[in-house]
């Protein structure tokens, strides 16, 4: 049915964003590896992965990080099979399906052929793998650092990095509020649905979709208001002051080297 | 339109922040000075709801479905600037919390949905708006016109990005080491994919909750015109914002520039002479960028950091350019403000 | 700036409109002193809510005067940063949906606002935070970000967010809306401890069993949105004619078999009769 099929997808993608926050908020606080470390040590070595991985130029190097990703998920109390469905579904596969023409259309040494008259290169086979790796990498290392960071730590860690506290304050709150709004744009589609018998037109679902978008902004809006009120009355001036109780360990010096080392050793392949 | 980490190279995810922070910084203080101590309720509670927008699968007459970014619908309610900045806070949002687009791509994510769609999208809606009503046919075009030309904008920008990188990164044989296609595949995919899906997207969701606002809470909505001044500024920085996309494509052609000749190249045309005056002035302005190449660096990388670095210069002088002048007229106004004040 | 604690509030030809021009109070007239349990109560729309918000500072007049501690409480005034820090020191509001009270990541950082905002020392500040969850029992709460926690754990953290700062005054927007009766009944025993200690509670209620249970002192804000009745519960609590015409009862009928039973819907009071 057209009509439910808008409704129930659009409630079904909310609800999982509001429960995949909670199943996280779990993970963060696990006796794991990467739990154990400070956010700003985790956010700056996790960079440099990232950057590792963009900079690396053969399929071994990224093999290579792929595994060394497994055991640190390991490590971290982070089950294979929910990390591995978190990370290679949709972004992975997407690039797999983006990928497959240059197979074809890359020039280069022919490697194989297809279906007789279709040639995969050996260039259009590499940079597709190349592609395909480098995406799995970078992605599960930003997944790898949400599930093991509670986010606000992870706020801490980029005030300590000198971004203006005046956009940390407001990622801090739009986090917050974002699942207010959720949950009300949610509770608005539930309604809907239990209203409705039967299919509704493309056309019918579009405009209760403005309807809904609009009355959310709205809603929006009031709060901003309100907010802005009951910051006032807290004794807000401009700017938020906060508490800074952030101690690097031995462990997270230990953890640095390991980085810087294990980054150089990789790149180092570049050149093999 | 999110890009993820790994179809763009390092390099050009440190060039796509560098141009980015410019912007950050301008709408900062565009949006404090606006909204004073309010910035962080009001960005705060708007980037959330542009969060949910964005979550929203949309239908399209057909069947098709897609979400939208709400760039243009932000600025309009909100201004370009507080748009630029809260558009940010939702594509970090997703990249930091979310997993849903890269950290290192961060910076040009923000350049294609944060910065260019929603400055285009109002730019264009200002100029078809000019000083209707806030509840005529007029103004709903406007938002709708400017949503999708945004939203196609921006998917050019992305393509450019994605295009390039075949060209300027890849192995000794030949081998790319990012996004597979060039300008020839990328650029045509990105557009066609926006202007006749993500694009009527945009349009429907914008024009939808814009109407909706016009009806029932047009107190949302500013009606007041450009300021003359503030539309000729906007002409410029598009028509710079234009040439600085162009640039790439200088990649797609090849040979130099017409009429930008060095010494040799005339020797080569079969000028056996060469003008006097030309041969004394070649070797008197090293320039610091030669042959607009960085030393020591692939050629291709050079022309486009020269081109950025260039544009920032020019810029650059004509924002100081802009300053001297509005501190002239600003001086003039106080002065003929003070004969006719009434006290 | 010194301020006087004989009076806590002195409200003189107090008017407020909203942005559109809509009255929200007229005229009104009166003076809390320190100590005082003072219910406000009116139908809805009646202006409670921005009296409130007016008490608080961050509402102004658009007509007469409100003093707090013998200063006036202008827009002016409240540009003076010392000025507004003191101000906030003492007084407090917890809004009527804790949605918009609770704007801090965690539970923690709510509870640690205020101070921090009012320039306390951090150890200070943390001891405080500490002190605040254990007198409500939401210690276990502290990690907790706001979307995660139920609706009456969100009512004690807006308690706790505003009892941190240790004011001399507590301005409530209805308490006890949307508790349960067993929560409720924790509540009224919790402010009736906190208010022994010398301090001041203004709130606004619908609930006239609240009023009862915790005022020393009622105004009644009427449909003119000025101020019809201000005086002692028991003056004019239990007048049915009195609370059917400022629309604090409604006129209730039930059947026993062929008689209709009509009276005034109050409590056990009918009964007596």
């Amino acid at each position: 049915m057209k009509g439910e099929g808008f409704l129930t997808k659009n409630i079904s993608n909310f609800t999982h964003t509001l429960e995949s926050v909670i199943l996280t908020e779990d993970l963060c606080h696990a006796p794991g590896l990467l739990q154990s470390l400070d956010s700003r040590v985790k956010v700056v070595t996790f960079v440099l992965f990232i950057v590792t991985v963009g900079l690396a130029r053969s399929l071994a190097i990224l093999g290579t990080i792929f595994v060394l990703i497994l055991i640190f998920s390991f490590l971290s109390k982070v089950s294979l099979r929910f990390f591995l469905k978190r990370v290679l579904l949709f972004i992975p596969i997407f690039t797999a399906v983006i990928a497959l023409p240059a197979l074809f259309i890359t020039p280069g040494e022919p490697l194989i052929a297809v279906a007789g008259k279709l040639i995969i290169t050996e260039q259009g086979a590499r940079t597709a793998v190349l592609l395909f790796l480098r995406v799995v990498d970078s992605l599960s290392f930003g997944m790898l650092l949400i599930l093991t960071t509670p986010w606000t730590s992870i706020l801490v860690a980029l005030r300590w990095f000198r971004i203006p506290s005046l956009l940390v304050d407001i990622l801090g709150m739009t986090y917050r509020y974002i699942f207010l709004l959720l949950h009300t744009a949610n509770s608005m589609f539930l309604a809907r649905r239990s209203r409705t018998i039967g299919t509704l037109s493309s056309g019918e679902n579009r405009r209760w979709l403005a309807i809904a978008l609009a009355t959310t902004m709205a809603k929006s809006q009031h709060l901003s208001e309100e907010v802005y009120l009951a910051m006032l009355s807290r004794g807000y001036q401009g700017e938020v002051r906060v508490l800074n109780d952030l101690r690097l360990k031995r462990r997270d010096f230990l953890w640095v080297a390991f980085a810087l080392l294990a980054a150089f050793i990789l790149l180092w392949g570049n050149s093999l | 339109m999110h890009i993820p980490d790994g179809y763009l190279s390092p390099a050009t995810c440190g060039s796509m922040y560098a141009v980015a922070v410019p912007f950050w910084y301008l709408a900062v203080n565009r949006v404090r000075k606006v909204l004073t101590n309010r910035t962080v309720p009001v960005l705060a509670l708007f980037a959330a709801f542009s969060f949910v927008l964005m979550m929203f699968n949309v239908p399209l007459p057909g069947g098709t479905t897609g979400h939208a970014v709400g760039g243009t619908l932000l600025a309009i309610v909100l201004g370009p600037w507080a748009a630029v900045l809260g558009v940010s806070v939702v594509l970090g949002i997703q990249a930091l919390f979310f997993g849903d687009g890269g950290l290192l791509t961060f910076g040009a994510n923000c350049f294609n949905m944060a910065i260019v769609l929603p400055l285009v999208g109002y730019f264009i809606y200002k100029v078809i708006a000019s000083n209707s009503e806030a509840t005529s046919p007029r103004r709903l075009l406007a938002a709708v016109a400017g949503s999708y030309l945004a939203i196609v904008a921006a998917s050019f920008a992305a393509g450019l990005e994605l295009g390039i990188q075949p060209t300027l990164f890849h192995a000794a044989d030949g081998t790319p080491l990012y996004a597979p296609y060039g300008l020839n595949v990328a650029l045509p995919a990105m557009l066609i994919g926006h202007l006749l899906i993500a694009g009527p997207v945009e349009a429907v969701v914008t024009g939808g909750v814009f109407a909706y606002l016009q009806r029932s809470h047009s107190s949302l909505i500013k009606a007041d015109a450009p300021r003359k001044k503030e539309g000729k500024l906007w002409l410029l920085w598009g028509a710079l914002g234009l040439l600085a996309f162009a640039t790439p494509l200088g990649l797609l052609a090849s040979g130099t520039a017409w009429g930008e000749w060095g010494v040799d190249e005339l020797k080569n045309m079969g000028l056996g002479f060469i003008p006097q005056g030309l041969e004394k002035l070649a070797g008197w302005w090293p320039a610091p960028l030669p042959d607009y190449g960085f030393p020591r660096m692939g050629a291709v990388i050079g022309y486009i950091l020269s081109a950025v670095v260039g544009i920032a210069l020019v810029a650059f002088l004509l924002w100081m350019l802009g300053r001297w002048l509005s501190r002239k007229s600003l001086a003039k106004q106080e002065s003929s403000a003070k004969e006719a004040s009434i006290e | 700036m010194t301020m006087d604690a004989g009076h806590i509030f002195e409200a003189k030809n107090l008017s407020y409109d909203y942005p559109g021009g809509i009255a929200a109070l007229r005229r009104t007239n009166f003076t809390i002193g320190t100590g005082e349990l003072v219910a406000l109560v009116g139908a809805n729309g009646s202006g409670k809510s921005t009296l409130l918000k007016l008490l608080d500072g961050l509402l102004f007049p658009t007509e007469g005067k409100l003093l707090a501690f013998g200063q006036p409480l202008s827009e002016k005034a409240l540009k003076d940063g010392a000025f507004v820090t003191e101000f906030r020191r003492r007084v407090g509001l917890v809004f009527q949906d804790p949605d918009v009270q609770l704007f801090s990541p965690t539970v923690w950082d709510e509870v640690t606002f205020g101070p921090l905002q009012l320039g306390i020392t951090k150890d200070e500040v943390v001891s405080r935070g500490l002190k605040v969850l254990e007198l409500l029992n939401i210690v276990h709460l502290r990690e907790r970000p706001p979307y995660l926690l139920s609706g009456g754990e969100k009512k004690k953290v807006s308690l706790a967010s505003v009892l941190s700062v240790s004011p001399q005054v507590l301005l409530l927007d209805e308490p006890t809306t949307g508790l349960d009766p067993w929560s409720q009944g924790n509540l009224i025993d919790f402010l009736l401890q906190w208010a022994d200690k010398g301090k001041n509670l203004v709130f606004s209620t619908q609930d006239l069993d609240l009023v009862e249970e915790i005022a020393s002192r009622v105004l009644v804000l009427g449909a003119e949105h000025n101020i019809v009745a201000d005086g002692k519960p028991e003056d004019f609590l239990f007048d049915p004619d009195f609370l059917l015409r400022t629309n604090l009862i409604h006129e209730h009928s039930h059947r026993h078999k062929e008689l209709v039973h009509r009276h005034p819907h109050l409590h056990e009071h009918h009964h007596q009769q």
